[in-house]
């Protein structure tokens, strides 16, 4: 059973339609991308998972529950961090880890348990107020972990971290779903973050879902070979006997082929002497797939 | 169980941002200079015939009555307080004695007119709106627990802070005072219950109670209308999103209020405003309320229809909206 399913979800404000008949469904052991760029609808779906705002249409069902009918039951289901990290910051770490075990009636040992996780049991008794941005994203994952949710759902988890910030992140998110079975929801408007991240991911734009797949099947349909050649003339002669789509950008050819029939057109091209200084590949960013798949021209 | 640690949490953060500590400064501070005004008072009196004293001051409220230079409301409070003077006369009491159980009682009439309803506003205005502001409310209603719970856990406490503070007020009167002032004379005899129907001033409904029992009667009267205060104050602090708004609208409501009854009492539809009726303990010990046809009952009962319109709107608003950023 998936741990987390969104049906149709709406949402009309007036006559803007925000986000618009979105659906995925979120299953154990796996890390979910929800990539869009600002403004694409992410927080006002991801605000709509956790019962913050009331769908103009559709259902959300977490662990078998209906939020509407079931909201305590569905929320038990459920750690989150929505936006930023925004916890007590007159209080302490320990205090705010506290107050929320509280109101989820769990132990105390559950405290020094999550402490632990995320590396932040030395800082417990600090003020919130003068963590950093990054212990605070910890604590706010700390806080997620109480009660031992089966679903963690977290908005822009790498905002405002450095790359160690990040990659500790990413290690401890694929390490909850993998090791504990954990279903985890990550949005980000960066393409190369939820690459890494995540196994499946979905595309919104405009309110929309674009695209959803495995990172794998959208990473690679989506990628562009970049070659670098000697002759710029005699290559491009090569690839149109070949019957290749290219474009050319100075002494570089572009072409989308698949992975597999890269080896034969790289000989190929090696074999006539034009002079292959590098074949690699050349992901498209993110504001290129949107505007491919919007409809928009793409670029190169 | 679990309702009791939704009520700790919010205790924790009312007491952890503070305001119950200046709110417990600044009565303390108050109090103070109470108490050296009433010691001194109390040194002038000694040399003082206060016989004579009272009757220059019940010949100089009736000659400014006289000059006829005040609005309807003042000459009506005015008239009644010639009546209530010359009842302490007339049976030999001194009214102004100062002692420190005398001053625990009238702290409910002088503070619970402007500074306790003040005090509670800043206590909870922006109990929602503060979690609304710091980011933090994304995190309170994402939680396990109902939202009307939440809210309840809110007004509980609010009500409970309310209740304390009173009575850390009563406290605080009483030891600033009773080292500077006589400490004793709990059971000394208080008249209250003075009436005027339209001019007659009636004495015959005057009640003499030992002063602990009328100090109960009138802190009990205060307690009620601070809960009023405190579920007006829950209803600003879901309806506004800044904690300054919320804090503001409340302060401007009491103190504009308050000004508007004194000024214009000609406009009768003021008596409908809950800052007519908040002087509760004011109104028991006798002073005329700013409006014909403000009966006790009629206070008590505006109070609580205020209360439970402010919690409607705020529950309404509060379970039902959507959160966005």
């Amino acid at each position: 059973m998936e741990a987390l399913a969104a049906k149709h979800l709406s949402k009309v404000i007036g006559d803007r339609t925000i986000v618009d008949d979105v659906s995925f469904d979120l299953r154990p052991g796996e890390v979910f991308g929800f990539l869009g760029p600002n403004g694409a609808g992410k927080t006002t779906t991801i605000r709509m998972l956790v019962g913050l705002i009331k769908p103009t249409r559709g259902t959300v069902t977490v662990c078998g529950y209906d939020l509407r009918r079931n909201f305590e039951k569905a929320l038990r289901c459920i750690g989150c961090i929505v936006e930023n990290p925004d916890l007590y910051r007159f209080m302490s770490g320990r205090e705010n880890l506290e107050h929320f075990s509280r109101m989820l009636s769990v132990p105390r040992s559950e405290i020094e348990r999550v402490a632990e996780l995320v590396n932040l049991a030395h800082r417990l008794d600090q003020r919130v107020g003068t963590y950093s941005l990054g212990m605070r994203q910890r604590l706010g994952i700390a806080q997620a972990m109480l009660g031992q949710p089966r679903v963690l759902i977290l908005d822009e988890p790498a905002n405002g971290l450095d790359p160690a910030g990040i990659r500790e992140i990413r290690e401890l998110l694929r390490g909850l779903a993998a090791e504990r079975g954990m279903a985890v929801f990550v949005s980000s408007h960066l393409l190369a973050e939820i690459e890494l991240t995540a196994d499946r991911v979905a595309i919104i734009h405009k309110g929309r879902i674009l695209r959803s797949g495995t990172v794998r099947e959208l990473i690679s349909s989506n990628r562009v070979m970049e070659l670098r050649v000697g002759d710029v003339e005699r290559a491009s002669s090569i690839l149109r006997e070949k019957e290749v789509a290219f474009t050319t950008q100075d002494d570089l050819l572009l072409t989308a082929i698949d992975e597999a029939d890269a080896p034969p057109l790289i000989a190929a091209l090696a074999g006539s002497g034009v002079g292959v200084f590098h074949a690699r590949p050349r992901v498209q960013s993110l504001e290129e797939m949107f505007l491919e798949a919007t409809g928009g021209e793409t670029v190169d | 169980m679990h309702f009791i640690g939704l009520i700790q949490n919010e205790t924790l953060k009312l007491l952890r941002r503070r305001r119950f500590a200046i709110v417990v400064a600044i009565m303390f501070v108050i109090m103070l200079l109470v108490s050296y005004s009433q010691y001194r008072q109390l040194r002038d009196l000694k040399n003082q015939n206060w016989r004579a004293e009272l009757q220059e001051r019940i010949a100089r409220t009736e000659n400014r009555l006289r000059r006829g230079r005040v609005n309807e409301s003042w000459a009506r409070s005015m008239r009644a307080e010639v009546r209530r003077l010359q009842f302490y006369l007339d049976r030999g009491i001194n009214p102004e004695q100062p002692t420190a159980p005398l001053v625990v009682r009238t702290f409910a009439n002088a503070a619970g007119f402007l500074l306790l309803p003040l005090l509670i506003a800043v206590l909870g205005s922006d109990i929602v709106s503060a979690e609304n502001a710091e980011g933090t409310d994304k995190l309170l209603l994402t939680r396990p627990v109902r939202r009307w719970k939440i809210l309840t856990a809110k007004l509980v406490t609010l009500w409970l802070f309310a209740s304390l503070t009173l009575f850390v007020g009563a406290v605080v009167s009483y030891l600033v005072t009773a080292p500077v002032l006589p400490a004793h004379g709990w059971d000394a005899p208080t008249f209250n219950g003075f009436q005027f129907s339209g001019d007659a001033f009636r004495v015959d409904a005057v009640r003499q109670l030992p002063l602990w029992q009328d100090a109960l009667i009138a802190y009990g009267l205060e307690w009620y209308a601070l809960l009023t205060v405190a579920s007006i104050a829950l209803m600003l602090s879901v309806i506004f999103k800044s904690s300054a708004a919320s804090i503001g609208t409340m302060l401007a409501s009491l103190i504009g209020g308050t000004i508007l009854t004194r000024i214009s009492p000609d406009w009768t539809a003021g008596k409908y405003l809950f800052v007519s009726a908040l002087p509760l303990p004011d109104y028991y010990t006798g002073q005329a309320p700013p409006y014909e046809g403000m009966s006790m009952t009629f206070c008590i009962l505006l109070l609580g229809a205020w209360a439970i319109g402010a919690l409607t709107v705020a529950y309404g608003l509060f379970t039902k909206r959507d959160v966005f950023g």
